[in-house]
C-alpha cells in the first residue's frame, strides 16, 4: 500500500527532477564544455592506443573464458554472469537521507531493472555502492549500502570467511557475524561473496577499521568498515544488469 | 487562477529545494526549504490550505527520501496544525520569533519521524550530524522563506 502510494507520488513529481537534471547539468557545463573538447581530443588519441592494447588482451581473455567455462561445465561448477550495464549521473541526493539513498537519470527506459547492483568508482577501483530500489521510466532510485535498511553477504579477504555487512545510516558500515577464528584485522579487504543473491561475487564492500573484541555473551566479533564507495564525492555509478531468476528479479516496471 | 499559482509556488519550493541540495549543498548539509516552506505556508495560510500545504509538502520530501513513505507528511500536517494553535498565542510574524520557531520545530519534527521511523521500519533515518547542524540552517531559511510566500500571498493573494 505504501510502496504503491510511494510509487504515484513519484510519477507525479518527477518531471521536475528529471526536466531540471537534464538542463540544469546542461547549462551548467557550457563552459566547461569548450574547454573539455580540447583536453578530449588529446585524451582520444591515447585512449585509441589503449583500445587496441585492450582488443588484444579481450582476444586473449576471451579463449581463457571459453576455457574456463568449459571446464565448470564438466566438472558441474557453477559459473559466474557476465558483467553488462550502464552509466548513469546521480541527480539527487537529499541531506536529510544523504547515506540512505539518491536518484540517478536512468529508469526502466534504459533497462534498469530492481535491485540491480550499483557500482561507483573510487580512485580506479570499482566498489559495491548498493542496489536499485525503484525503478521509474526515466530514473530510479538507489539504495545505498549504508542506508540502515541494507546488507550484503561479504567474504573477507583473504581467509574467504563470511560476515554480513549492514549499513548504519552513517558513513561507515558495520560488519557482524564474524566467526572468532577467522582472525579479522583491520585492513582486511571486503568483497561480495559467492553465496549473496542480490550482488555478483567478487566486488570491492570496504575496508575493516575497527575490530571490537568477542563479547563474553556473543559467538561473533563485530566491525567497523569504511565503504569502498564514499558517497560524498560520487557522481556517476554503473548499473550492472543481472539475469536474475524472476521471483528475485522484483517488481519491473513496464513501459 | 490562485490555484494554478500555488501549484506553481508548491512546485518551485520543491524544484528549488533539488537545485540547491544538487549544487550548493556541502558535505550533505543543506536548509531544508521543503520544511521551511511548510512553516512559513501554516504561519501565512488558513488551518484547512495550511494543513494541505503541510500535507503535500511531506509528501514531496518522503518522495525524495527511502525511509518510511508518510512520514514526513504526517510530521508536516502535525506541524501544521501546532503552528495554528501556537499563533493564536505568539506573535510569528517577527523574523527573531520565526527564527525560534523555526529551530524549536524542526528538532520536533525529527524527532517525531525518528520515533515513527523506529515504531514502523525499525531504522535510523536522521543521521547526528543532520540531526545537529540542519535545524540551524532551517532556521535561517523561514524568515527569508516567509519573506518570498508574504510577498506572493500580497501580490496574487494566494495562500
Amino acid at each position: 500500500m505504501a510502496h504503491t502510494a510511494r510509487i504515484a507520488v513519484s510519477y507525479s513529481f518527477y518531471p521536475s527532477l528529471h526536466y531540471g537534471a537534464k538542463y540544469g547539468h546542461f547549462v551548467r557545463n557550457v563552459p566547461a564544455n569548450f574547454l573539455a573538447l580540447l583536453e578530449t581530443d588529446q585524451e582520444n588519441r591515447v585512449l585509441k592506443d589503449k583500445v587496441r592494447a585492450l582488443e588484444i588482451q579481450l582476444q586473449n581473455a576471451a579463449a581463457v573464458v571459453a576455457e574456463s567455462d568449459r571446464l565448470a561445465r564438466e566438472m558441474r561448477l557453477s559459473s559466474g554472469l557476465p558483467w553488462t550495464g550502464s552509466w548513469a549521473r546521480i541527480v539527487n541526493k537529499t541531506p536529510a537521507d544523504w547515506y540512505g539513498s539518491f536518484f540517478i537519470d536512468k529508469g526502466s527506459a534504459e533497462g534498469i531493472n530492481v535491485n540491480d547492483t550499483v557500482l561507483g568508482m573510487q580512485g580506479e577501483r570499482a566498489g559495491l555502492a548498493g542496489r536499485v530500489l525503484e525503478v521509474y521510466p526515466e530514473f530510479s532510485k538507489v539504495l545505498l549500502l549504508t542506508n540502515s535498511a541494507a546488507s550484503s553477504v561479504c567474504a573477507i579477504e583473504p581467509s574467504g570467511f563470511e560476515a554480513l555487512v549492514e549499513g548504519r545510516g552513517t558513513w561507515r558500515l558495520k560488519v557482524n557475524y564474524v566467526p572468532e577464528e577467522s582472525a579479522l584485522a583491520e585492513g582486511a579487504e571486503l568483497t561480495t561473496s559467492p553465496s549473496g543473491l542480490l550482488f555478483p561475487p567478487g566486488i570491492y564492500v570496504g575496508k575493516v577499521t575497527k575490530v571490537y573484541a568477542r563479547e563474553s555473551f556473543m559467538n561473533f566479533m563485530t566491525a567497523d568498515v569504511a565503504p569502498a564507495v564514499d558517497v560524498n564525492t560520487l557522481k556517476e555509478v554503473f548499473v550492472l544488469k543481472r539475469s536474475l531468476p524472476e521471483n528475485l528479479a522484483g517488481q519491473v516496471e513496464k513501459k | 487562477m490562485s490555484f494554478i499559482l500555488e501549484i506553481f509556488l508548491y512546485l518551485a519550493t520543491g524544484g528549488f529545494y533539488w537545485w540547491w541540495t544538487q549544487n550548493i549543498s556541502f558535505f550533505g548539509l543543506a536548509p531544508n526549504f521543503i520544511f521551511a516552506a511548510a512553516l512559513c505556508s501554516a504561519i501565512l495560510a488558513g488551518p484547512i490550505k495550511a494543513i494541505t500545504w503541510g500535507f503535500f509538502l511531506g509528501l514531496y520530501a518522503d518522495m525524495l527520501g527511502s525511509s518510511l513513505f508518510g512520514g514526513y507528511a504526517l510530521a508536516y500536517t502535525l506541524m501544521a496544525y501546532g503552528v495554528y494553535v501556537m499563533k493564536r498565542h505568539f506573535d510569528l510574524d517577527s523574523p527573531f520569533s520565526q527564527l525560534v520557531a523555526g529551530l524549536t520545530l524542526s528538532w520536533m519534527c525529527m524527532l517525531f519521524y525518528q520515533v515513527l521511523s523506529f515504531s514502523f521500519s525499525r531504522i535510523n533515518p536522521v543521521s547526528l550530524k543532520i540531526f545537529l547542524a540542519e535545524p540551524f540552517l532551517n532556521a535561517l531559511a523561514v524568515p527569508v522563506v516567509f519573506q518570498v510566500f508574504y510577498r506572493f500571498k500580497r501580490r496574487f493573494d494566494i495562500l
